[in-house]
């Protein structure tokens, strides 16, 4: 919990990094769950950042999840991770269908002095909360993804970062003139981060 | 794998879209309960235009005269793929009109549409044709005659995204077997693309495992999040939307048939109660142009009277899509009923709220209504 590592309002960089970890993981269950990567019934509801939020029981994705936040964390806390992308993919085809890119910004003065930064704890759980709101929402624009999809992390790093055991290098997985929508940050005033969701343009046309 | 995690020589396009610092309007988020999702999703740039829009007379009008220019072209068409300006106008229609709804003449020009090429063998394999078709059948009340109708005139049988269709449609409707008996034909039929079409039969089958008895509304409940967005809205696309409410059933469950049963309920109610009877009497009756001038006349009267219980979306954003209606061609209101094409179009030209909103109601209620009698399957 992010709570405990982060006393009243002062933000550390361990307790940043932990914050946005988080908040990945959350958001990529949000994710799954509401473009129905995964049935609906493999999820379950908890309360987080004010919300009904819900997380998957997949024993699969739990893992990968939490071995990723833990991944995460430690590039984050060492400023090397600059973007953090999940990719729906047609299971069939691998053709990839929507991406849901989390762009990093670092305050880098914080990682090389190891000073802390001050904001409400409250004020970034709200930022969150609008973003996850927003997640929710996107059914609003996003195609249907009706056929079985499969999900992917991709993490841009600095480039002299050595790839982690589990990790592979990887093409960035671009979609071709995609539709893009921005979506609300937040920042917990050491890291920045912005959601942009891009997706597959309009299919009516393909024969 | 290829190498690297961040050789971008030229910035892909979603850092581009980032460093502009373009900001995406909200729009979408802030009106998203008036907006009608897309099986084929939405651009949101449209959408944002189009529910600013709504509020905007002097865009309005700019609307009505889009609608106009497009239909035009639909006319003026020379190439040789005159489905095209028809699906350009669709298209528009759905994102200028993001709540769909009854004024909006997006029934009607799904039904225009598919008329105008139902005859037409180059078009019988065309999976955008059958995709209007498709899109037409989620915006009737018993779409399982133009699924019958589509099956005797050979349309989209190739495509296995007919079947899919069909079968949600019955499985909705708790006709198992019958639905099982379209994912075999689809199968047999080798329809296209045949894994998904056997992978969506395999979901249906365990769901159908899983049905206590075929009776309940509630087993509709149980199924899982179906990945045929376009026929059956089910609660995992339905978590966010709010598409016509549904008396019918108290769970939340948002079959779309569910909803559409209602409005069949309500309107006409000088029809018979039962669908099958009033679509066989429709049948014989449909080159008699009497019988749908009375209809036409009747039903302003009724509808004057009669209160909707049901709080269909697109009756309630509808008071602000009202005004939209062009004042100066109120008198241009088209009585003749002739049937042909020409007059029916000229009645979507002039973009008559009113207009559109009965013609609408009519066709849900009753799919094939202009179609000519032989063309019905028997």
């Amino acid at each position: 919990m992010a709570s405990k590592t982060v006393a009243k309002d002062i933000i550390t960089l361990r307790g940043s990094a932990a914050i946005v970890s988080e908040f990945f993981g959350y958001a990529a269950n949000s994710i799954l769950y509401n473009r129905g990567v995964y049935p609906e019934e493999s999820f379950v509801k908890v309360k987080k950042y004010g919300l009904p939020m819900l997380l998957t029981q997949d024993e699969g994705v739990k893992s990968f999840i939490a071995n990723l936040n833990s991944q995460l964390s430690e590039w984050l806390e060492a400023g090397q991770l600059h973007r953090i992308v999940l990719v729906i993919m047609s299971k069939a085809t691998n053709e990839v269908l929507e991406r849901w890119n989390f762009t990093i910004e670092t305050d880098s003065e914080v990682v090389e002095k190891g000073v802390s930064r001050e904001k409400s704890d409250k004020e970034i759980m709200r930022e969150i909360q609008a973003i996850m709101r927003q997640i929710a929402s996107s059914i609003t624009y996003l195609p249907c993804l009706d056929e079985a999809c499969v999900f992917d992390v991709l993490a841009y790093t600095d480039k002299d970062v050595a790839v982690p055991f589990t990790w592979i290098e990887s093409d960035p997985k671009l979609i071709a003139n995609p539709q893009m929508v921005k979506l609300h940050s937040f920042d917990t005033k050491i890291h920045k981060i912005d959601t942009l969701v891009s997706y597959k343009n309009d299919e009516w046309d393909e024969q | 794998m290829e190498e690297g995690q961040i050789q971008i020589e030229r910035l892909d396009p979603e850092t581009e879209f980032l460093l502009s610092k373009r900001q995406t309007g909200n729009e979408w988020e802030l009106f998203k309960e008036n907006v009608r999702p897309l099986k084929r999703g939405r651009k949101v740039h449209l959408l944002n235009e189009a529910l600013k829009s709504h509020n905007d007379n002097q865009l309005k009008k700019s609307l009505l005269e889009n609608r106009r220019r497009l239909i035009e072209a639909i006319d003026e068409y020379q190439g040789d793929d005159p489905l095209h300006p028809w699906l350009e106008c669709i298209k528009w229609v759905q994102e200028a009109f993001p709540m769909g709804g009854d004024y909006s003449g997006l029934v009607v020009i799904y039904e225009q549409c598919v008329r105008t090429f139902w005859h037409s063998d180059r078009y019988k394999d065309d999976l955008r044709y059958l995709k209007v078709w498709l899109e037409y059948a989620e915006n009737c009340g018993d779409a399982e005659i133009i699924y019958s109708f589509l099956e005797a005139n050979e349309i989209g049988k190739t495509h296995a995204v007919y079947y899919i269709s069909y079968a949600s449609h019955l499985e909705s409707k708790n006709k198992m077997k019958l639905a099982n008996e379209i994912y075999n034909l689809g199968i047999s039929r080798n329809a296209q693309p045949l894994e998904k079409l056997k992978d969506s039969y395999r979901k249906y089958f365990a769901r159908s495992m899983r049905r206590p008895k075929p009776t309940d509304e509630d087993t509709v409940e149980k199924r899982l999040p179906g990945r045929s967005f376009g026929t059956v809205l089910s609660r995992g696309e339905n978590r966010m939307q709010t598409t016509e409410n549904s008396d019918l059933v108290k769970k939340n469950v948002r079959a779309h048939a569910t909803p559409l049963t209602i409005f069949k309920d309500i309107s006409n109610v000088d029809r018979q109660p039962d669908a099958s009877k009033t679509d066989l009497n429709s049948w014989r009756t449909l080159g008699a142009r009497a019988e749908r001038n009375k209809e036409n006349n009747a039903i302003p009267t009724k509808w004057t009277t009669y209160k909707k219980p049901g709080s269909i979306t697109g009756g309630i954003t509808a008071s602000s899509i009202e005004v939209f209606v062009d004042e100066e061609c109120e008198e241009i209101h088209k009585r003749n009923n002739e049937g042909g094409d020409k007059s029916s179009m000229l009645q979507l030209r002039h973009g008559d709220g009113q207009d559109l909103k009965k013609e609408t109601e009519l066709l849900r209620e009753n799919p094939l209504r202009n179609f000519p009698p032989n063309s019905l399957p028997r």
